[in-house]
């Protein structure tokens, strides 16, 4: 308990300075030029960090096998090692080629421009924020607000741009939100992500038709920016009864797996926009359960009743 | 000087391993905090004034490492309270583990609740109940079950690199 006075007044200084820090950058609405300063800064180390991660990452996950060989000799361990080392990085180098291989295959069906990049990072220490750093910048032609995508579908937009990474706001954040449109109808909504809770569908036509298992697409913007037309989103698993309501809501069941995202898409430049409903997956058999279980905790959202 | 110098090293490579690897695993209601475990860790070695600005270094890079995207000087805030706090456990040379696992376990509850009342003041819409009940829950479990290969691996080297007390 030495030197306490001190201390605190060193304490009391360095909140004062957070507060100041927290007061100008909300002031600024976020997003201001120490955003892009970090990706230039910390993005290439990030990068390194990232690819020094994955074959660690992949050294702990083949543990659990290696060690049922002890008894073998030296050399036919190592062999061993060796070859399923080989095999892991075939197994990791398989899954990334069908991930380019889907998100080509969607891209060339769309006739999007678009710049392929990794994530390489995700999330922040104690923050609730949905977000993926990405290894492309603007070097690579990539701007704010941009479309992300990838073989499955939207993934997010991107939302602060550095030299050589990209900041990444995902689909399933609280703060993202998209025009979307139903498939095969003119039926129009805002499709916006629940952070923990499942995302949400809002129809602006109370009277619109809207039934399970439908497909969502993006309904584009001005510009193409942020968004594209026509990138998949999810399939509506849940229907708000009306209620009264002058909106009618849906709970959505994404397609793209936020959890485990690698290989993904920037579109930099958008053509003629694909035939409609061309991009989506084959629609889920009604009676053939959802391809992934929804969380369907289905979340006492209850649709907002105002008369 | 040298101890500084650890501490920059330590924080830095607890922030990369956080974004590149522990939030990219896929564990179920949330992840550890390793920046927060390695503050308490120099901090319980360096004492408060050290714990408050390691803190809130530490707290401000995390703010502005991509691909962060909440207000900037929430983390330098909530971490700067969280070591000093901290700090202020230190007065014997070795502690014990169970005590570093309580400060450990106060620190990362008091981080999740610091954190989401300053997000509620300034209206982030990601500050909900269940989400931070959610990191809560989370947060302190993972963080006790690190915190006893972390936290004697930080303090013992800490206390190596500048023996015998400058502070």
């Amino acid at each position: 308990m030495r030197d306490n006075r001190r201390a605190r007044v060193i304490l009391a200084m360095l909140l004062l300075t957070a507060f100041t820090l927290i007061t100008l950058d909300y002031r600024s609405g976020g997003g201001g030029p120490l955003r892009r300063i970090g990706n230039a800064i910390f993005g290439p180390i990030e990068t390194a960090a990232a690819d020094v991660a994955r074959p660690i990452g992949g050294f702990f996950g083949s543990l659990g096998h290696l060690s049922s060989y002890k008894h073998d000799n030296d050399k036919l361990r190592r062999e061993l090692a060796a070859a399923q080392e080989q095999n892991r990085l075939h197994a990791a180098q398989d899954a990334e080629l069908s991930d380019m291989q889907k998100l080509l295959h969607l891209d060339q069906r769309a006739h999007y421009r678009m710049v392929a990049a990794h994530v390489i990072a995700v999330g922040s220490s104690l923050g609730f924020e949905s977000t993926a750093t990405i290894d492309a910048g603007s070097r690579d032609g990539l701007r704010k607000d941009q479309t992300v995508f990838n073989g499955d579908g939207l993934v997010g937009r991107t939302l602060s741009v550095g030299p050589s990474t990209s900041t990444v706001l995902l689909a399933n954040d609280p703060n993202f939100a998209a025009g979307a449109r139903l498939e095969r109808s003119q039926e129009i909504g805002i499709f916006s992500g629940g952070g923990r809770r499942p995302m949400m569908f809002t129809l602006l036509d109370s009277q619109g038709a809207i039934s399970r298992g439908a497909g969502l697409v993006t309904f584009g913007d001005i510009g193409d920016r942020p968004f594209v037309p026509e990138i998949p989103i999810g399939h509506i698993t849940d229907v708000q009864p009306p209620n009264g309501a002058l909106t009618r809501t849906a709970t959505v069941v994404p397609y793209v797996h936020f959890t485990s995202l690698d290989v993904v898409g920037v579109v930099v430049a958008a053509g003629a926009p694909p035939p409609r409903d061309s991009l989506l997956p084959p629609r889920p058999t009604p009676n053939s359960s959802s391809p992934r279980p929804s969380s369907s905790a289905s979340a006492g959202a209850s649709p907002t009743t105002t008369p | 000087m040298r101890r500084q110098l650890y501490a920059a090293a330590v924080i830095l490579t607890a922030l990369l391993l956080q974004v590149t690897v522990v939030n990219r695993l896929h564990l179920p209601g949330g992840h550890p905090d390793l920046v927060l475990i390695a503050l308490i860790s120099l901090a319980l070695v360096g004492g408060p004034a050290y714990g408050a600005v390691a803190g809130f270094a530490a707290g401000f890079v995390a703010d502005v490492l991509p691909p962060a995207d909440h207000t900037i000087g929430r983390l330098a805030f909530v971490y700067a309270i969280v070591g000093y706090a901290a700090g202020l456990l230190e007065d014997t040379e070795e502690r014990s583990v169970v005590g570093a696992v309580l400060a450990v376990a106060t620190g990362s509850a008091a981080a999740v609740v610091l954190f989401a009342g300053v997000g509620a003041l300034l209206g982030d819409p990601r500050v909900t109940t269940g989400n931070v009940g959610h990191a809560l829950l989370a947060a302190v479990i993972y963080d006790v079950v690190l915190a006893p290969f972390i936290v004697p691996l930080v303090s013992g080297a800490a206390r190596r690199v500048e023996p015998a007390g400058v502070y």
